[in-house]
């Protein structure tokens, strides 16, 4: 994107800027979602948030938005995303940040933890439209949930209408909980239970 | 309830609609048409409605909005029949995701 002069953009990326820090979004969304220099990236930062950025490499990997909860946390993200980019015009990153909004709004309306930061509901978002993930429709319930791509649709069935043997037994605050069901677990399951 | 109550109650409901979703649409647009279930035009008029006009439109019979959801299986999960407290959150959560996929009624 060539760097643009205009008095008006500029301040309309600051406030975007603003926000996406106010939310917790790692410098490289900002990075790749605003024209501003990596330079004033990082002193805004600091202003707003109080402290410097963490280091390292965002999370890359698809598998993380597979497992049991943080799959109920993306659909229900991306499931709002998708309604907003229907009915309203908006561009890429504001839909991704009203719809994070209104993601935390209804999470912490039922008292649960917002499992999804921004940064990742915008790694899902870029993923959707990488191709390397998407959503299919749950054969029992209807819904629309974030799956990999090649899944065979006929006979899918999401995590809640059929949630795996080891689903909902952890017991951090904030965490889904389900009902015992009486099975041991597999060491597969458990491993897929466990928070990313 | 006498007929007349009813027609107070009605208007009550339907002014309280109107107030909240005019202010909505005013403080962010774009997630009020998610928040509402609305189209963008249905938006724009509620948007510009005086109070006056507000007040004329509440007056009748009838409500002006409706359930946005009336099928069994979101009403279920909303109301958790059947099931214990436990996995409550899950079941809202649930009908969160299935009303969030719906974006049909606003299009």
């Amino acid at each position: 994107m060539a760097r643009n002069k205009s008095v008006l953009t500029e301040a309309r990326q600051i406030e975007r800027a603003v926000m996406l820090i106010k939310l917790g979004a790692r410098l490289q969304v900002l990075e790749s979602e605003t024209d501003l220099s990596y330079e004033r990236l990082l002193r805004l930062y600091k202003e707003v948030a109080g402290h410097s950025p963490s280091k390292g490499q965002l999370p890359f990997s698809t598998d993380w938005f597979m497992t049991w909860q943080p799959n109920i946390h993306a659909s229900l993200f991306l499931n709002t995303h998708e309604y907003l980019n229907k009915v309203a015009e908006l561009d890429e990153i504001d839909t991704i940040i009203k719809a994070y909004q209104l993601y935390l709004e209804q999470i912490g309306s039922q008292g649960l933890e917002p499992l999804l930061s921004v940064t990742r509901a915008w790694r899902l978002v870029k993923f959707v439209d990488n191709g390397m993930l998407t959503m299919t429709r749950c054969r029992k319930c209807g819904g629309h949930f974030v799956t990999h791509p090649h899944e065979i649709a006929r006979n899918y069935v999401c995590g809640l209408c059929e949630p795996p043997a080891r689903a909902g037994k952890g017991k951090a605050a904030g965490a889904l909980q389900l009902p015992a069901l009486g099975r041991a677990a597999t060491k597969a399951e458990r491993a897929s239970t466990l928070p990313a | 309830m006498t007929s007349e109550q009813i027609l107070a109650e009605i208007r009550e409901a339907n002014l309280s609609y109107l107030m909240l979703a005019q202010s909505l649409i005013r403080s962010d647009r774009d997630q009020a048409l998610f928040r509402l279930g609305i189209s963008e035009e249905t938006a724009m008029l509620i948007g510009t409605l005086t109070p006056a006009q507000m007040m004329k439109i509440a007056t009748g019979n009838t409500l002006l909005c409706r359930l946005r959801m009336d099928d069994d299986l979101v009403w279920n999960l909303l109301t958790s029949h059947g099931k214990g407290a436990a996995n409550d959150s899950v079941s809202r959560l649930h009908a969160s995701i299935l009303m969030a996929g719906r974006h049909q009624e606003a299009a």
